[in-house]
């Protein structure tokens, strides 16, 4: 993952020289420790600040939505998902994206880092297993294997599934890792457990929206937070509208969402809203044999009905 | 103004005694980050914080505030009859708030205590509030308070400022209320020391800064045209992040939430990044953009309040929004960006 | 929705679904019983009232 910067930009450049594409999204280096910053370049003299690394976490489908332009968009497995639902959601067209595809070996996750670290960091080099931490007490070592977010720790689509060309050979896929242990943890709680659980997870949430901004799916012109007549959801900070808001947001995902973790990577006070979204996946997966965004050719399963849909849970 | 000395325990004893006259505020630490909370009994503030995650202008101006109830339920005496909601001003502390939240939160002021108007529940809870700082000695990677109007020892909206010695502290009275204070915690033990002895170290400390000299005679209208706005709001996902973080961000939106018969006005943080801020009842929105909205929270923040006020920036250089934002837009950029383009229009009107 | 809502920490038996035509009176009659029953033993809910409603409550 640390060589492909040098290809990103031999590619950008390419296909802007040659007029594929009037712009090309992808990430810059960002200007604090840990983070990049999503960008878009027009003229080939730019693509030199482009750039990519092990925290370029952003899913960039976000920036697609109901653009009219030609556009190159570099993918990771997750964010070559988000841009078949896309697709298929009518929010873009296929002859308008040249998708790059980036084969992901896992993003970090700066909190993770941070947590391990013993003073505050100044600055964190990325070498391929290790990296690298500079804080104001000295010099630290950790593991990238201990730091990766969440959801790329159970990733079993690290390729992306769509792409008009590759950065580098695919890599491996995670054959032996469950991606629903956290979901089961849960399962196993009573429903008093399950509730104070999602009652501390939710604790400190602002109402910022940065989780609901960050996904690519939410893409309503109108939230349902945001309407007024009528009011679904209260504005304040009560814990029952707090709690509506995010699993109403969830179902909205239900049987779209690819896990790509930007949510939680976006939430400024740290939560983990992915729990309710994961529990979707599952069911879509358990019920339905379906995961989002693998192929352009089918509706997604909760478009169609089938006469064998399960329907134990009516009585 | 004479500076008192205070050991450890004597502090402790001070906190205990204060809780009987205030309720008291204090950062503490929380999963992994500082917060403020109110300090119960025994629970002391956690000084090994740079700053917290969030500010404290959330004691000040709660995130979400009842205005007034009513309820339609005739068989009740007060049906019909708009009511304050009960509000709590008794005396309260923030223990431990930074010089630059403190000055925060005297820039906030000059919006909700005009000739105009008076912004009843934030002066309600401002003025039963007493503000003790504490001076920053190692400050953050993303500070830049000396550039942005204040310091780590600003003095600013402060009614005490301390300064931790390691053994011991010194703290500096700066008002009539922080003079009640010391008093009541039992803090009066005169000091012969140098207060502001650490105050150029911390200074120096500050490796972060931002250019704001020519933002004041910059072309506004220059500025607003700047190329360089689509390529700053690109990455923006328009959340509430930066200004709910935001100690000088104030703005807030006032809604009506229905149970039944009874019915309550409160008020909420809004965000001038959210896309519906500015739509009008019409349908029409003025600010419908990302380009629109981010441009205008930077022109606020570093012009348009310039302008208004001759009180520099509307920013004091915590860097929270730096350290929050999800795609890392940095002001600091921003800030340089404008200077230095307000910088060449100067030169290009030959003057 | 019912296994979000129960995975969220809702009693598994308070929420139900059941296909039941206009003509089929006497499952709409024998359903509503059975589910008013069940919900009934849960006992009143305690999850999801906001603040301004537990004022409220009796």
């Amino acid at each position: 993952m640390t060589g492909y910067t040098d290809k990103i930009r031999e590619i950008a450049k390419r296909l802007l020289q040659s007029c594929q594409v009037e712009m090309v999204i992808g990430f810059r280096q960002g200007s604090v420790p840990m983070m990049s910053e999503p960008c878009m370049v027009r003229r080939p003299e730019d693509v030199d600040q482009l750039m990519w690394d092990s925290h370029c976490g952003i899913n960039l489908a976000n920036y697609l939505t109901d653009r009219k332009e030609k556009i190159a968009v570099f993918a990771k497995g997750c964010d070559s998902r988000n841009m078949v639902t896309h697709i298929v959601e009518n929010k873009i067209k296929r002859e308008q994206l040249v998708i790059v595809g980036v084969p992901c070996q896992g993003m970090i996750d700066k909190r993770k880092v941070a947590e391990m670290a013993t003073a505050e960091i100044v600055s964190v080099r990325e070498l391929n297993s290790k990296i690298e931490v500079k804080t104001t007490a000295g010099e630290e070592s950790i593991a990238k294997a201990e730091v990766l977010q969440s959801n790329c720790r159970v990733c079993r689509h690290r390729n992306p599934v769509i792409f008009d060309e590759m950065v580098a050979e695919p890599v491996a896929e995670q054959a032996d890792v469950d991606p629903y242990s956290d979901v089961r943890a849960i399962e196993a709680m009573t429903p008093d457990e399950k509730w104070k659980y999602f009652d501390d997870l939710l604790a400190p949430c602002l109402r910022c929206y940065a989780c609901r901004n960050a996904c690519p799916l939410c893409y309503c012109p109108t939230c349902f937070v945001d309407e007024a007549k009528p009011q679904w959801v209260g504005k304040g900070q009560d814990p029952v509208d707090i709690r509506t808001f995010h699993f109403l947001r969830a179902y909205h995902c239900a049987g779209r969402c690819t896990d790509c973790g930007a949510c939680a990577r976006a939430c400024p006070v740290g939560i983990d809203m992915r729990a309710f979204t994961k529990k979707l996946n599952k069911d879509c997966f358990d019920l339905y044999g379906w995961e989002a965004g693998m192929s352009l050719e089918t509706r997604p399963a909760l478009d169609v009905f089938k006469a064998n849909d399960p329907g134990e849970f009516i009585k | 103004m004479t500076v008192i000395t205070i050991t450890k325990t004597e502090l402790s004893d001070g906190l205990a005694a204060l809780r009987k006259g205030y309720k008291l505020f204090g950062p503490v630490a929380e999963k992994s980050s500082y917060t403020f909370r109110e300090l119960e009994k025994d629970r002391d503030p956690d000084f090994s914080y740079q700053n917290t995650r969030l500010s404290p202008k959330g004691i000040v101006f709660p995130q979400s505030e009842d205005m007034f109830t009513y309820t339609l339920d005739s068989t009740r005496e007060d049906a019909h009859f708009l009511k304050e909601a009960p509000k709590d001003y008794s005396p309260r502390v923030i223990f431990g708030i930074r010089p630059c939240d403190a000055k925060a939160v005297s820039l906030t002021r000059m919006n909700f205590d005009t000739r105009a108007y008076r912004d009843p529940y934030w002066m309600g809870l401002f003025e039963a509030t007493t503000f003790v700082g504490m001076a920053c000695d190692t400050p953050c990677q993303t500070c830049f308070c000396t550039t942005a109007g204040c310091g780590p020892y600003h003095e600013e909206g402060l009614d005490v400022l301390i300064s931790d010695r390691g053994d011991h502290y010194l703290a500096k009275p700066l008002s009539e209320k922080g003079r009640q204070l010391l008093a009541v915690a039992g803090w009066l033990k005169p000091a012969e020391a140098d207060f502001d002895k650490n105050k150029a170290a911390a200074e120096a400390k500050i490796g972060s800064s931002v250019a704001t000299d020519r933002l004041a005679s910059a072309d506004t209208l220059a500025l607003y045209g700047a190329d360089f706005w689509e390529d700053i709001s690109f990455a923006c996902i328009n959340c509430g992040t930066c200004t709910f973080v935001c100690p000088t961000c104030w703005c807030f939106d006032i809604q009506d939430e229905v149970h039944g018969k009874t019915g309550k006005r409160a008020r909420n943080w809004d965000s001038c990044m959210f896309p519906i801020f500015t739509i009008h009842t019409t349908g029409h929105n003025p600010r419908g953009t990302k380009l629109h909205r981010v441009r205008q929270r930077f022109m606020h923040k570093l012009k348009y309040f310039v302008d208004k006020y001759e009180a520099g920036i509307m920013c004091v250089g915590c860097g929270r929004c730096i350290r929050a934002c999800p795609v890392n837009i940095d002001i600091r950029n921003v800030c340089g960006l404008m200077n230095s383009r307000a910088a060449e229009n100067v030169c290009a009107e030959g003057k | 929705m019912k296994n979000l809502l129960e995975h969220m920490g809702v009693e598994p038996d308070r929420i139900h679904f059941s296909w039941i035509s206009s003509a089929e009176s006497t499952k709409f009659v024998s359903v509503v019983n059975e589910i008013s029953a069940k919900v009934k033993a849960l006992g009143p809910n305690q999850h999801f009232i906001k603040q301004e409603a537990k004022g409220a409550q009796p």
